[in-house]
């Protein structure tokens, strides 16, 4: 809530050197476009009212200005963003499973376009003062589905393959990673988290686990690839274990 | 404080402290405009004045001084206004956290969902919210502390707060104590549809090491030291001058320093492997 930099939860978006310096100009692209929707507002703001004699209505309306001008920067990058998507989805569509690692690999290349794009959005959402238009707002746009009346706004939730239930609350400084790079391999896998469940502070959640109803993880504690936590049952330790 | 049963505290599992969002986040709209309309009315005249040199209109018929000196006065308005709008929001917001715990003061112990206690802990942290945001994203890293002392919260001198997660109510901190990176100091618990409220007292010249969780409820004794990547259970007791590490802290550690360790690695080297016998004295007494 308080957010420290190291507690910000904006969603992890990892980008390779080898291939940031080629599409770098796509991402300052995608800023100048945001911020076009702001500078027309602000041009029919003053033209509208700074007129003689009603010099002081402007300078009282200022704060709101400045409220709509914030809102409208988050929604003019997430429509940007979203317009780039849907065109590279329509080109290579994503796919889950183990690849290889390198730069000649087509689905490791499209991974990193689509984290460069996702990149301004989701910074700037997870850096303002109100809370009402954090993570999940962003992250619904992006294809994530997550349920109503839940408490993650301090953790760390990547952008796809990840579905998320009502009530659900996941603790501080924890990652919900979809995405897993080794050494030479690289992985791409779902996470389901079901309904009313409670994840403690600073958990590590590994791609592919499935979450069932009511099941509850310790704080600190690490699962594994593929793993299933059962129903109405508690998990601790790192691997994560059943406590009976 | 002594009616309390302890076996309230007992938990299975350690989970996290937060607070949903009511209807009571809009208050955030009221403290931004609360900083905005005192930073417009302290600087009409400022603004008048460089708009009259500019174009040689004026929106105000008095408080007119219109001297080209006054852009050098630029920078320092500009320092002023951050400050200024950071501090009266401080300002509005602990009054308001003041009014609420006069309505319903904060106790110790679990409650459950739908309580007033629930109710209230959301508002309180709601209020807390924007000071804190505030100070936090400023150029000033020590502005974080004056936030806390404003809402309540003991810290003691030359404390450092900036990269951890601290609850804005019921907790100690002493004097001359390290934080690090990425620790979370809970007051408040959700566990099983209730909520856990105990205080936390650190005393002075502790050390909490990186990547901890502090539960409610426990007491580091003076000069304690708490190990990297460990949490501690509700209501334990850390003792001083001690290193305590684990998950959970399970395991306690003399502080030395380098030469006597080094004497100690050179006496378990020396000695011959036949001599390793559980009954002597020598070897009983300053192992682990």
């Amino acid at each position: 809530m308080f957010q420290p930099a190291s507690l910000k939860g904006d969603s992890p978006t990892p980008i390779d050197e080898r291939l940031r310096n080629k599409f770098l100009i796509l991402y300052i692209f995608i800023i100048i476009l945001s911020f076009i929707p702001c500078i027309l507002f602000e041009w029919f703001y003053f033209v509208l009212l700074w007129k003689e004699g009603l010099y002081l209505l402007p300078i009282f309306l200022f704060p709101l200005n400045i409220l709509v001008l914030i809102h409208l920067l988050h929604l003019g990058a997430i429509l940007f963003s979203i317009l780039f998507l849907t065109l590279i989805n329509l080109i290579f569509p994503p796919k889950e499973g183990v690849f290889n690692r390198s730069i000649k690999d087509k689905n490791y290349i499209y991974w990193n376009l689509r984290n460069i794009i996702k990149k301004w959005p989701l910074f700037i959402t997870a850096s303002n003062p109100f809370p009402w238009f954090k993570n999940r707002f962003t992250l619904r746009f992006f294809g994530v589905k997550i349920g109503r009346n839940g408490i993650h706004d301090n953790s760390w939730i990547s952008s796809e393959f990840i579905s998320i239930g009502k009530n659900v609350i996941i603790g501080m400084n924890s990652t919900v990673l979809s995405f897993g790079i080794e050494q030479e391999t690289f992985i791409l896998k779902k996470i389901v988290i079901e309904d009313d469940v409670l994840i403690g502070a600073k958990c590590v959640l590994l791609p592919g686990t499935h979450v069932k109803h009511n099941a509850k993880l310790s704080a600190h504690s690490y699962t594994n690839f593929d793993d299933n936590l059962e129903e109405n049952s508690i998990y601790i330790g790192h691997p994560a274990k059943k406590k009976e | 404080m002594e009616t309390i049963d302890d076996s309230e505290f007992k938990v299975e599992y350690i989970s996290t402290s937060g607070v949903y969002k009511t209807f009571f986040t809009l208050i955030i709209l009221l403290q931004f405009s609360v900083g905005c309309i005192i930073i417009i009315l302290v600087n009409l005249w400022f603004f008048n004045d460089l708009y009259y040199l500019l174009t040689g209109r004026k929106f105000l018929p008095f408080l007119l001084i219109g001297q080209w000196w006054e852009w050098f006065l630029l920078p320092l308005n500009i320092y002023g206004n951050l400050l200024l709008f950071a501090f009266s929001i401080i300002l509005f917001s602990s009054t308001i956290y003041k009014i609420l715990n006069k309505m319903h003061p904060p106790k110790e112990g679990s409650f459950e969902r739908g309580s007033k206690e629930w109710k209230y802990t959301h508002r309180r942290f709601w209020t807390a919210y924007f000071p804190i945001w505030l100070a936090r994203s400023l150029p000033l890293p020590w502005s974080d502390i004056i936030v806390y002392r404003f809402l309540g919260v003991h810290i003691g001198k030359n404390v450092v707060a900036y990269e951890g997660y601290i609850d804005p109510e019921l907790i100690e901190i002493g004097d001359y104590t390290m934080t690090s990176l990425n620790i979370c100091i809970f007051s408040h618990l959700i566990y099983q549809d209730k909520i856990i409220i105990k205080k936390v007292k650190i005393g002075k010249a502790c050390i909490v090491g990186p990547q901890t969780i502090i539960s409610p409820g426990t007491v580091l004794q003076d000069g304690a030291v708490l190990g990297v990547n460990s949490y501690t259970r509700p209501n334990q007791v850390l003792e001083s001058d001690l290193i305590h590490v684990g998950t959970p802290v399970s395991m306690t550690l003399p502080i030395q320093t380098i030469e006597e360790s080094q004497k100690k690695v050179e006496r378990i080297k020396s000695e011959p492997i036949e001599s390793t016998n559980l009954n002597d004295k020598d070897k009983s007494g300053g192992r682990i």
